[in-house]
């Protein structure tokens, strides 16, 4: 590629400037990031071929290594015949569970904080920035103080270890970020928008149901990405505000794999591994950019 | 005595009180959690609401949006009212029907009683304040308070409720009882400084403490460096930029527990990295972080890193894409090199970003819980414990609120150390630009 | 009757006041232009005869009735936006039916409004079309139109045109104007541009900080400014002030700052009322009222100038140059060759010329 600057050197350099596509600079840039890559994606690989491994190979052969024999009998054990203290039916209860806690929760947050956030961005009144700052604030202090006079207010409403209770207290913590979210959103809208509904005889609930919603339907997807996986994710409130009958997914998973009773099946393990964080990891894949765009938004600007 | 003005603040300011006490009911039923200082607080409110009503002066005919707001309020008192009667035992044997949910009548037996006196106190507010300002020409201070953008600020209760009946309200109540023995069951018997003098003299919050310094200094370093640097590296006008970007950020997806839990597996001295790198000759080759006292911290740290980094880089991604395009083709032009245009430059310039992602960081760092509970469980013995943790065991598992309560308040008082310095930062930069 | 009537206006935004014990009278079918410099206040007042705003003191009569504390839409206004406003998941015909299902209009009725409507501003083939799909010019009619259809007395317009580029928006302006020599509504018009006023107004309303500077008729506005302000705002180019002295013998007389040693005879001006001798003033000329050459000498004020710089317009051309060390502008003929350093005969008479007072910079 160097000649073709000579061969032209008479009139000087003339038409496009030639790319070198292995520079040095290339070297190091894809080079780093493709050892980096490896790094990141090495558990992914690890949990997926552990758990379709059985365990002979697995006492003998290495982590990394592929299996030399399929099979799926670990995932089956893993949903359907793990072993919880006395109970052994798997992850598929804890899943439910799961499934019965993240969508009341999403959708009862959702609804309340876009609410919020469109009654705070649209509807400016006196001390709304008081109870604003104080949410926020509360986004950052630790969820350990605030967990005892929690269980003592469910307890009092009968929601302790129901799951009615955890999709409350979801619904409270989700409610600092996602108001959030939606305020930062809604005061993007333009306000002569919101002016004109205004004149066209549009009320408080008019304009939020008629002009508002339909224009966000972004930020709701955002938001659901956010909820579904925090929630999902959840151990802490899951393990202090049920009782095992009702565990969320998390917290049964890690009784199964941290349990010192029986023998360790490791491959089971990862299979359950796997199996809770395929929900996640799918919401991540599927959503792609929204789900960047959640976390960024609900970060940044806080 | 009282101007207008000041006696339409006290007004308004027994309406909020009578709120708080509102509050404090429901977050106190049956528990008596605040010994009945809600009705003392409601008692002070309607004194003054009808003293202040007397003052107004006769009761004049009172204008028609005043009088939908105050039936309103009657209505609403009027639900209350009947939700109160339902849990009396005399209405149940008159409508048997009603028995058979009787658990639920009593759960809001208090509440309802309460929101039957409050909501005829509003009533009772806007038919005063009705009387005096139909004279006026224009709405006065309460009307406009009370009456004005109603649908808004009832949209808004619930965030109201959150952040003074759960935020403030549990935070206090937290601190407070750090101040008694409480044991099984809160108390209110005090003991001045004795639960934290037992905090700070126990090996195992010395222990989480120190883990938590090392876990947090380190993660706060690397995730920042290495966060930046994936993110400069990727900001090159990479080709497969979005891949990338995907495999970095999937594991945040993920929760801790399963994140602790893969670790747990690669870091397995009999069957992962340790055996692996033995079987290829070296025997006496030793890597084993989790069963090791001295730096079972860090084998929790790589797992921390690998599943948070990707969301530090989204970050510095975000804010490096939030920079003028011109700064690049400036620096150029002028001949500067890259690397010193990042160091002198850019990073100087995304100054907000770097503490924003900080502070993001440490208060996340600070609840570092699950992580633990997944690989390590706080072993081997004492030695990856974290105060998170520490306070989770001694609220459930020791029955120990005190310990528990006095624990939880430390770790607010560090958070706070962090925060409000930001928050001040934050709050004089919005004022000045 | 009076269509609007705003009595003893106030708005203040915590301890900032906005508007100030504002007073306004406008008759049926008046069309009144509210113009002023960006931040004067004059959206700020449309929003509160909208509604849209609450007014801290004062009271608001449309139709003679009191609509200060009614809603936006109870008003009997229609109101046209800046950025349109439009909304952007409803078709065309969702959005100019939108205020009228709100309202509960029977359908057979919005479908006779919105097609009445459509007709009148030519958007019947757009209909089912969404706002992303129009062009500007498109979406700015369609928001004229959901004005259009709620069949008010009274529209208000914010700024419509200044999204539009220019060819368009000179375009509109003529449909506006025709809009309303066809419907005979009162319109209030909020706009930063002086040629968009001066051609759409019966009245001119220029504010500044919160406060109604004059209120006229264009041409009035234009020949007799009431303050330097209004005389500087309205004009392109702006008005020349020169600073000077008006000396009273037996007529009067004006003495430059800093030069110029005849004395011109200001008999033709026609003062508001007798001024003390040896006043200080401002005396205000346009520069499209300075006449040059052969002409000038026949007026009763002339000078000669050297040319500074100057800028061919087309039919005109701009000349820049100094008096006294003080700046002066004035028109030519596009045709008449001029060069730098050339020395023009130029003057003017005083009957158009404006003098302010040099203090409070009001008209004498």
């Amino acid at each position: 590629m160097a000649d073709s600057a000579v061969v032209h050197s008479i009139d000087g350099p003339s038409g496009p400037k030639p790319r070198k596509t292995l520079s040095r600079r290339n070297i190091i840039l894809y080079g780093t990031l493709f050892v980096v890559a490896v790094y990141y994606l090495i558990p992914l690989y690890v949990m997926l071929v552990t758990s379709v491994k059985g365990m002979p190979e697995i006492r003998m052969g290495n982590i990394f290594s592929l299996p030399l024999e399929i099979t799926f009998e670990p995932w089956v054990k893993a949903w359907s015949q793990a072993c919880t203290g006395l109970n052994c039916d798997g992850l598929s209860r804890g899943f439910w569970n799961s499934v019965k806690i993240t969508v009341p929760s999403v959708v009862i947050s959702i609804a309340i904080a876009s609410i919020n956030g469109y009654a705070l961005a649209n509807w400016r009144f006196k001390g709304a920035n008081l109870f604003f700052t104080i949410l926020i604030f509360g986004a950052f202090i630790p969820y350990q103080i605030m967990i005892y006079p929690l269980v003592i207010l469910l307890r009092d409403l009968g929601l302790y270890t129901k799951l009615p209770g955890l999709i409350l207290i979801h619904t409270i913590f989700g409610m600092p970020i996602l108001t959030l979210l939606f305020r930062n959103y809604f005061t993007t809208i333009p306000e002569e928008l919101f002016k004109a509904a205004r004149v066209d005889g549009a009320g408080f609930w008019g304009i939020y149901f008629r002009v508002m919603m339909p224009m966000s339907l972004p930020i709701f997807a955002v938001a659901i990405v956010l909820q579904v996986t925090g929630i999902w994710n959840d151990f802490l409130f899951g393990v202090i505000y049920t009782k095992p009958a009702n565990y969320p997914m998390t917290v049964q998973l890690n009784n199964i794999v941290n349990s010192v009773l029986g023998v360790k099946e490791y491959n089971v393990n990862m299979a359950a591994t796997l199996l809770t964080g395929l929900v996640p990891l799918a919401i991540y894949f599927i959503s792609g950019k929204l789900f960047v765009r959640g976390i960024a938004a609900g970060a940044v600007k806080g | 005595m009282l101007t207008k003005v000041q006696s339409e603040r006290l007004f308004v300011g027994s309406v909020a009180l009578a709120f708080v006490s509102l509050i404090l009911a429901t977050v106190g039923i049956k528990s008596q959690l605040f010994q009945n200082i809600q009705y003392l607080i409601l008692l002070f409110s309607s004194l003054s609401v009808i003293w202040i009503g007397f003052k107004a002066g006769k009761f004049i005919f009172i204008t028609n949006r005043l009088r939908k707001q105050a039936l309103g309020w009657l209505i609403a008192a009027t639900f209350s009212a009947t939700l109160w009667l339902f849990a009396q035992k005399d209405i149940q044997l008159i409508f048997p029907v009603l028995k058979g949910y009787r658990k639920v009548w009593n759960t809001f037996e208090p509440f309802a009683l309460f929101a039957t006196v409050v909501c005829i106190l509003f009533a009772l507010i806007l038919f005063i304040v009705g009387s005096r300002d139909s004279k006026l020409v224009r709405p006065g201070f309460i009307e406009r308070s009370l009456v004005n953008n109603l649908s808004s600020k009832i949209a808004a209760l619930p965030m109201v409720f959150t952040a003074i009946g759960v935020f403030v309200i549990a935070t206090l109540w937290t601190v407070y009882h750090s101040f008694t023995n409480s044991r099984m069951l809160p108390k209110s018997e005090f003991v001045g400084l004795g639960q934290y003098e037992r905090l700070w003299s126990s090996d195992r919050w010395y222990i989480s403490i120190e883990n938590l310094a090392i876990y947090g200094i380190c993660s706060l370093i690397f995730s920042l460096f290495i966060g930046f640097m994936l993110a400069a590296l990727l900001d090159q006008k990479t080709r497969f930029e979005n891949t990338f970007r995907t495999i970095f950020l999937y594991p945040f997806a993920l929760s801790f527990i399963v994140t602790g839990l893969v670790w747990q597996w690669i870091l397995n001295p009999d069957y992962g990295v340790q055996k692996i790198v033995r079987s290829l000759g070296f025997d006496s080759f030793v890597f084993n972080p989790l069963y090791d006292l001295d730096i079972v911290i860090y084998g929790i740290l790589v797992a921390g890193l690998w599943q948070g980094t990707g969301f530090i880089m989204c970050l510095m991604l975000a804010g490096l894409r939030g920079i003028d395009q011109e700064i690049w083709k400036a620096a150029r032009v002028d001949g500067i090199p890259m690397w010193k245009t990042y160091i002198r430059i850019v990073i100087p310039m995304m100054r907000p970003v770097f503490i924003t992602t900080l502070v993001i960081i440490a208060a996340g760092i600070i609840k570092v819980y699950d992580l633990v509970v997944a690989q390590t469980s706080g072993g081997p013995g004492i030695s990856s414990e974290v105060p998170a943790k520490y306070v989770y065991d001694y609220m459930f598992s020791a029955q120990n609120l005190g310990q528990g309560f006095a624990a939880s308040t430390m770790m607010l008082v560090s958070v706070l150390i962090v925060l409000i310095p930001f928050a001040y930062l934050e709050f004089g930069r919005r004022k000045h630009g | 009757m009076n269509s609007i009537e705003i009595k003893k206006l106030s708005l203040n935004f915590g301890e900032v006041v906005v508007l100030k014990d504002l007073n306004l009278t406008i008759e049926k079918g008046e069309f009144l232009v509210l113009l002023g410099a960006s931040g004067c206040g004059k959206s700020t007042l449309l929003n509160c005869v909208a509604g849209l705003l609450d007014i801290t003191d004062g009271q608001i009569f449309i139709n003679g009735k009191n609509v200060t504390w009614d809603e936006p839409a109870q008003r009997g206004i229609g109101m046209v936006f800046q950025s349109y406003a439009l909304y952007p998941q409803m078709t065309v015909k969702g959005n100019l039916s939108f205020g009228l299902k709100n309202a509960g209009l029977p359908k057979e009725e919005i479908e006779k409004r919105v097609k009445h409507a459509s007709e009148i501003l030519q958007i019947e083939s757009l209909l089912d079309r969404k706002p992303a799909a129009l062009s500007g010019g498109q979406r700015q009619r369609v928001a004229i139109g959901r004005a259009l259809v709620r069949d008010v007395e009274v529209f208000l317009f914010d700024e419509p045109l200044s999204n539009l580029d220019a060819k368009l928006r000179t375009e509109l302006r003529v449909e506006i104007k025709r809009l309303h020599q066809k419907l005979d509504n009162t319109m209030i018009y909020v706009t930063h541009d002086q040629i968009e006023a001066m051609t759409l107004a019966d009245r001119i309303a220029i504010m500044r900080d919160g406060l109604i500077q004059q209120l006229d008729t264009p041409k009035k506005i234009y020949s007799n400014p009431v303050n330097k302000y209004v005389a500087g705002f309205i004009g392109s180019p702006s008005m020349n002030f020169l600073k000077g002295t008006i000396l009273q013998n037996n007529k009067p007389i004006f003495k430059l700052e800093g030069g110029w040693c005849e004395s011109p005879d200001l008999s033709n001006y026609i003062f508001q009322e007798s001024i003390k001798a040896e006043t200080q003033v401002w005396l205000g000329i346009r520069p499209e009222s300075v006449v040059v050459g052969g002409e000038a000498e026949n007026m009763p004020v002339n000078f000669s100038l050297e040319v500074e710089v100057f800028e061919p317009m087309g039919a005109d051309t701009l000349v820049w140059s100094q008096i006294g060390g003080q700046e002066f502008r004035f028109m030519i003929d596009g045709n008449t060759s001029v060069n730098v350093g050339d020395r023009v005969t130029v003057g003017f008479d005083p009957a158009h010329a404006s003098i302010f007072d040099f203090d409070n910079e009001e008209r004498l």
